[in-house]
């Protein structure tokens, strides 16, 4: 590490955090009433933090308003990440097939507009396509507008969905390390910073509340186990692990970790989150910001502290 | 980009085949190229110099902006094939258009301000034909011995529709802003067809899927259908907003106003649906 900035008395180290390519989509669910189209949403994010154990990450981008869904009713737009088409495709089939054909009133539309879409273009990923077969020959195909649809006759009357949806190159991983001096600030300042990076489009932060307490690194010392606790950032290995980065002032460590569209959108999202946190300032307890990375030789994308941080208000060198 | 204006001279009382008159095709030729070009009638060919005054403008707007545009100025009632095969720019009949207009179209606007032939937009694929006036029998439909009529596109007719309309139609949009003649939708194979005015008798026989939408309730129903089906609310309200951009009264149907549902032909095991607005 070289020279550190200080915002508001809360220090950004001088690293960065390193993220990969992931394939993504975006899928807008529809149902008769908001609630229902979250708890669809809800049920088709869980258990989706991490590709590593999920096979792959989802959330929730935004709420939409029924002027914004192709079938005029309120939805949630959902954002999902695998490390592939392939593997993206079978999860959507597993979750859209499980979590919100199962859902009443529900309905599934693509979110990306390929024409439209900053993020380059992969290849269609089939939800409908493959869903159909549920409708046990009595279901319905329908191009409207030169989309494909299908209606699956359910027991509230049709599911519709999309039958194939686009998927994008998209980016994941990147993150946030918010130094505090004790859990409550810790946790104060990482859901201000969450809350902040929710607000901006086309990200989602996969880990429960956004957060993420058990930052991971490469390999272990156990034969088998591709990753093993981030020791250096572990406060009670403070003195103990020869690669602790942490201070006797440091009593809790929490990452924030993004999925985004974009390289852009992930960058953005850190300037976000870094502006919340460092608001709060080294008075509320929050003592650094640092980021995970791997020495910058396993991910293409790079996203430097200092550079991301620089327009934020009150930042200097010391 | 270049709008070629052909204004008929008089017209001959023989038919032409006008399936090489495309935006596209004529774009870059010079005048003289396309007065000596050579158009197919019976088993003779005509000068198109002959038949037509031809004119080109050249547009203010950047090349690549807009799409390569032919006008035909004039009655060209004995214009066969208009449009056949078209795959993009725009060709407006200023007048009206003869047999297979738009057939197997792919791309583009075929526009007609006047009437049209039989056979228009049959086995079409793509693209858009705007009819102003009344069609003849088998729009959109399939030529004899053909499996397949439209399989894609929009079709959209002012006036009244003949007989068979959409007939083996697989895919794409029809909307007819007046009556049909008998069997509309017949055999219908998918796809969707609009009627505001009265549908000739026996429409939707033989219908497999689909669906046929009626603005108004036929005097008759067939006795092959089988009233119900509801919960159709989410494909209601999509089809429903996609019609907003066409022709009065499809743009006037509510989505929450969910219409009446039949089912069938049941003579032939069909899962079309008749929906009635109501």
């Amino acid at each position: 590490m070289s020279t550190p900035r200080v915002i508001n008395g809360t220090v950004i180290d001088d690293t960065f955090a390193e993220a990969f390519p992931m394939k993504a989509t975006r899928l807008v669910i529809t149902a008769h009433t908001p609630t229902w189209a979250h708890h669809a949403a809800n049920t088709l994010a869980g258990f989706a933090t991490s590709v590593i154990g999920c096979g792959c990450e989802a959330g929730i981008e935004r709420d939409c308003l029924p002027d914004e869904t192709p079938d005029g009713r309120p939805g949630v737009s959902v954002l999902l990440f695998a490390v592939s088409t392939k593997e993206l495709t079978k999860q959507l089939e597993r979750r859209v097939g499980q979590c919100v054909l199962t859902c009443p009133t529900t309905a599934v539309y693509a979110g990306i507009d390929a024409a439209t879409s900053a993020a380059p273009l992969s290849d269609d990923a089939g939800i409908g396509s493959r869903l159909r077969f549920f409708g046990d020959g009595w279901q319905i195909s329908k191009m409207i507008d030169g989309k494909r649809y299908w209606r699956v006759p359910v027991m509230d009357g049709e599911f519709v969905c999309a039958d194939t949806v686009p998927t994008v190159k998209a980016v994941g991983g990147g993150n946030l390390l918010l130094l505090g001096e004790h859990i409550d600030a810790t946790l104060a300042a990482t859901e201000a910073a969450v809350a902040a990076m929710r607000a901006l489009p086309n990200v989602i932060l996969p880990f429960p509340g956004g957060i993420v307490r058990s930052g991971s690194k490469v390999g272990s010392k156990y034969a088998g186990a591709t990753a093993s606790t981030n020791d250096a950032f572990c406060p009670t290995l403070i003195g103990l692990s020869a690669k602790s980065e942490l201070t006797a002032d440091v009593g809790c460590v929490l990452e924030i970790v993004i999925d985004g569209l974009t390289e852009a959108d992930v960058g953005a999202a850190m300037t976000a989150g870094m502006a919340a946190a460092t608001a709060l300032g080294r008075s509320a307890g929050v003592v650094r910001i640092s980021a995970g990375n791997y020495g910058g030789k396993l991910g293409p994308y790079h996203f430097p502290l200092h550079r991301l941080s620089e327009g934020i208000e009150g930042s200097r060198l010391p | 980009m270049s709008t070629i204006t052909l204004r008929v001279k008089t017209a001959p009382a023989f038919e032409v085949d006008a399936s090489s008159l495309t935006p596209a095709g004529l774009a870059a030729m010079p005048r003289a190229t396309l007065e000596r070009l050579a158009l197919r009638a019976g088993n003779d060919t005509v000068p198109m110099g002959e038949l037509f005054d031809v004119s080109l403008s050249e547009s203010d707007k950047n090349a690549g902006d807009e799409p390569p545009t032919l006008v035909i100025e004039g009655d060209s009632r004995w214009l066969v094939r208009l449009g056949a095969g078209m795959e993009c720019g725009m060709l407006r009949v200023i007048g009206s258009a003869g047999d297979y207009a738009g057939a197997q179209m792919r791309g583009g606007t075929l526009a007609i301000e006047g009437d049209a032939g039989h056979f228009a937009a049959c086995e079409m694929r793509g693209g858009r034909l705007n009819i102003a006036g009344d069609c003849g029998d088998f729009a959109a439909a399939a030529r004899a011995g053909e499996m397949e009529g439209m399989t894609g596109g929009t079709l959209a007719i002012g006036g009244n529709a003949g007989e068979r309309l959409a007939d083996r139609m697989r895919r794409g949009l029809v909307t007819v802003a007046g009556n049909t003649g008998a069997f509309a939708a017949s055999r219908l194979v998918a796809g969707t067809i609009c009627v505001a005015g009265q549908v000739g008798e026996h429409y939707g026989y033989g219908m497999r899927r689909g669906t046929l939408v009626l603005a108004h309730a036929p005097a008759t129903l067939p006795a092959t259908f089988v009233a119900g089906g509801r919960g159709f609310d989410v494909f209601w309200a999509l089809l429903v907003r996609s019609l907003a951009k066409e022709a009065v009264p499809f743009p006037r149907l509510a989505p929450d106003r969910l219409p009446l549902r039949y089912a069938g032909d049941l003579a032939v095991d069909g899962r079309g649906e008749i929906l009635i607005a109501t």
